[in-house]
């Protein structure tokens, strides 16, 4: 997908908004502590406005292009912030299983029509993969794993 | 020397090695995977060492680092498509050599130049590290504060098409780094309101966040598919000792190319993908018959695959001496080091003498297991990635980075603030702000901020302070070198010029 935008203009205002979200909340910080961020800040929204002006003059790219399907992108990124929210519900054997068998019945949907046989022949593997990485940072590695209603 | 003996005794025992030939054959495996680069290699790896002894994690991770580089031949020259961006230029002759049915004769001549190259780096970094180490302890703060300005605007002007866009990825990095308790007033800085924040953002969160999920959502957003298989691994009729006597025969293109890959390795930013394009244009120049390049000339290969081999010990000189990345893998192996404890500079090659020795010479190890494993597994490595299903790959490789990030502190909050980044990373990417300047603000927001914050109150009594920034003749010259840093935006134009950047976008079309 192809969307026209000023790539300067837009990088220049991310600059601005990422210098806003760090400056307008301002808690009464001492003046060691804030004289070196407060010169970024001010370095960076120079630097943001140089690049508005500049897109402005002379723009950089005038359009930025998603390569494949948006859509997808967009699934994948809510399967994977929905992926971190459930592990605190559910624990992170659970999710993990359920997170990787619906990632990859979705993501082989691009290639090919994925039967219910098909997604059972998967399964071994699915869980072969997900036990074996589980048992290795819980049990080799000491890493206490989010655990939930289960596991 | 006797550092550098112990540290020899302590790698030549069978852990070492087994810990090192597990690690290249993992970073080959992984650099073999089009998409996957040395960084990701590294950073999803990177969990399995937190159990591991400070030296045995580093000769894992140099290992895989070594491998990776190595293993983004075996696509370049089988299916035309660089695993790594290293192996960019090894495509232009490796990819026609393939063609030609002399697959095999281009994998050894990549394997022996890797070997050659890998060797060649860790030389250049055990001879100049030190005496560099000894110079970085006459930095004072406002030196200091010079010293991390140029390494982010070398990476913002080699990293990024646009010096603004790159400054803009480094302030912001710079800015995510001051994120929690200030390291000089003590107080808590942008936490709004929220304590966990406290913490800061853990600098291997940011980069399994800025360098894994991007690749990731790339990969699953254009749905690509397994690879190609047409291409055989078939041993044709040349035998390892031809190619051998080829190469060490005619010893100066390789001498060439690996004093290329050492000088550009030294400067922050400019990675492995530059470093072997401007060894093959080299190579090609310098050549009697520089017509053939791009049809098939084992120079070409030998050239792009010793120069990026260089790198991966040479970009460590600036790292180890004044903790400024020289390649973005290189800020992995950093984070690695402050996790231990370890700080670069001069005690890295004094108080922790052994362990930096050992870790150097580790990655002269593995540079030597190339060979075998290269050559012996290769074929086996191949047909694995070949035949590896992305829909398997993304959600396998979710799941170690989703394990990583959590077991760095046991924090959930890391896992989000990895996927917060990466989301925001990818999107980044777009217009045109790279990961590299933002993982380089990240890693030295911190030395910045000490060498500022310290000038200006030794500086409080003067009229104009921040003029003490430049009081003495080293800082006014490293200021300088700021300046030409930013100078070198005209590389990318250079190699334009030459038409290496139009082979490289014709080669990043193509790539499945």
């Amino acid at each position: 997908m192809i969307l026209r935008l000023n790539t300067d203009i837009a990088a220049g205002t991310v600059g601005l908004v990422f210098a806003a979200v760090l400056w307008l909340p301002r808690e009464e910080i001492g003046r060691l502590s804030i004289i070196f961020p407060r010169a970024i800040l001010v370095l960076l929204c120079l630097i943001a406005v140089a690049l508005i002006v500049k897109g402005v003059i002379r723009p950089g790219g005038r359009q930025v292009e998603i390569t494949g399907s948006p859509r997808r992108l967009f699934t994948v990124i809510a399967g994977f912030f929905l992926w971190w929210g459930l592990v605190q519900v559910l624990g992170f054997l659970v999710t993990t299983l359920i997170a990787f068998f619906a990632l990859t019945w979705y993501l082989a949907r691009v290639e090919t029509r994925v039967t219910w046989q098909r997604l059972l022949r998967w399964m071994p593997v699915i869980l072969g993969l997900v036990i074996v990485f589980y048992l290795t940072f819980k049990e080799v590695l000491n890493v206490r794993l989010p655990t939930g209603l289960l596991f | 020397m006797d550092m550098l003996l112990e540290a020899l005794a302590s790698l030549l025992t069978f852990e070492s090695v087994i810990t090192v030939l597990v690690g290249v054959s993992a970073g080959l495996f992984i650099g073999a995977m089009p998409g996957l680069t040395a960084t990701m290699a590294l950073a999803v790896l990177l969990p399995f060492t937190f159990s591991m002894e400070a030296l045995q994690g580093l000769m894992a991770l140099g290992g895989v680092y070594m491998g990776s580089i190595y293993g983004g031949a075996f696509t370049a020259i089988l299916i035309n498509t660089p695993g790594t961006p290293s192996s960019i230029a090894t495509t232009f002759d490796g990819y026609p050599m393939a063609r030609q049915g002399r697959a095999y004769e281009a994998i050894a001549a990549a394997t022996i130049a890797s070997v050659a190259g890998g060797i060649v780096g860790v030389i250049f970094l055990l001879v100049l590290a030190p005496p560099l180490a000894r110079w970085a302890v006459a930095f004072g703060p406002s030196e200091m504060f010079w010293v991390a300005m140029l390494g982010l605007t070398l990476v913002a002007s080699l990293s990024s098409d646009s010096l603004l866009k790159g400054l803009l990825g480094g302030c912001i990095g710079i800015l995510l780094s001051t994120i929690g308790v200030s390291p000089v007033g003590g107080e808590s800085r942008f936490i709004f309101g929220y304590p966990p924040l406290q913490g800061g953002i853990e600098l291997i969160v940011a980069l399994i966040g800025l360098f894994v999920i991007p690749e990731l959502l790339t990969m699953a957003a254009e749905g690509r598919g397994a690879l190609p298989g047409q291409t055989e691994l078939r041993k044709k009729e040349v035998s390892i000792l031809s190619i051998v006597r080829h190469i060490f025969g005619k010893p100066i293109n390789l001498i060439r190319s690996c004093l290329i890959g050492q000088i550009i390795a030294i400067i922050p930013g400019a990675g492995g993908n530059v470093t072997s394009l401007v060894a093959y244009n080299e190579a090609r120049r310098f050549s009697r018959d520089p017509r053939s390049f791009g049809k098939g000339n084992v120079d070409g290969v030998v050239a792009s695959e010793s120069s990026n081999n260089v790198m991966v010990a040479g970009s460590m000189v600036p790292l180890l001496t004044l903790g400024i990345p020289g390649a973005p893998p290189d800020a992995i192996i950093l984070g690695v080091l402050l996790m231990h404890g370890l700080r670069p500079g001069l005690d890295l090659f004094t108080e922790s003498g052994v362990l930096t020795n050992g870790f150097i010479l580790s990655m002269g190890m593995a540079a030597l297991l190339l060979l075998p494993v290269g050559l012996l597994g290769g074929r086996l490595i191949h047909r694995v990635v070949i035949r590896t299903p992305y829909y398997f790959l993304v959600p396998s490789i979710a799941m170690v980075t989703i394990l990583g990030t959590f077991a760095l502190r046991n924090s959930l909050l890391d896992v989000g603030i990895m996927l917060i980044l990466g989301t925001a990373g990818y999107f980044l990417r777009l217009i045109g702000i790279q990961p590299a300047p933002i993982v380089l603000g990240l890693i030295l927001g911190g030395i910045a901020e000490e060498g500022y914050v310290q000038t200006l109150m030794a500086a409080v009594v003067d009229p104009i302070p921040w003029l003490r920034l430049l009081h003495n003749p080293l800082s006014m010259v490293l200021a300088g070198m700021v300046v030409l840093g930013a100078a070198t935006t005209l590389v990318p134009l250079w190699l334009a010029r030459k038409g290496l950047l139009d082979r490289v976008e014709e080669d990043d079309g193509r790539s499945p």
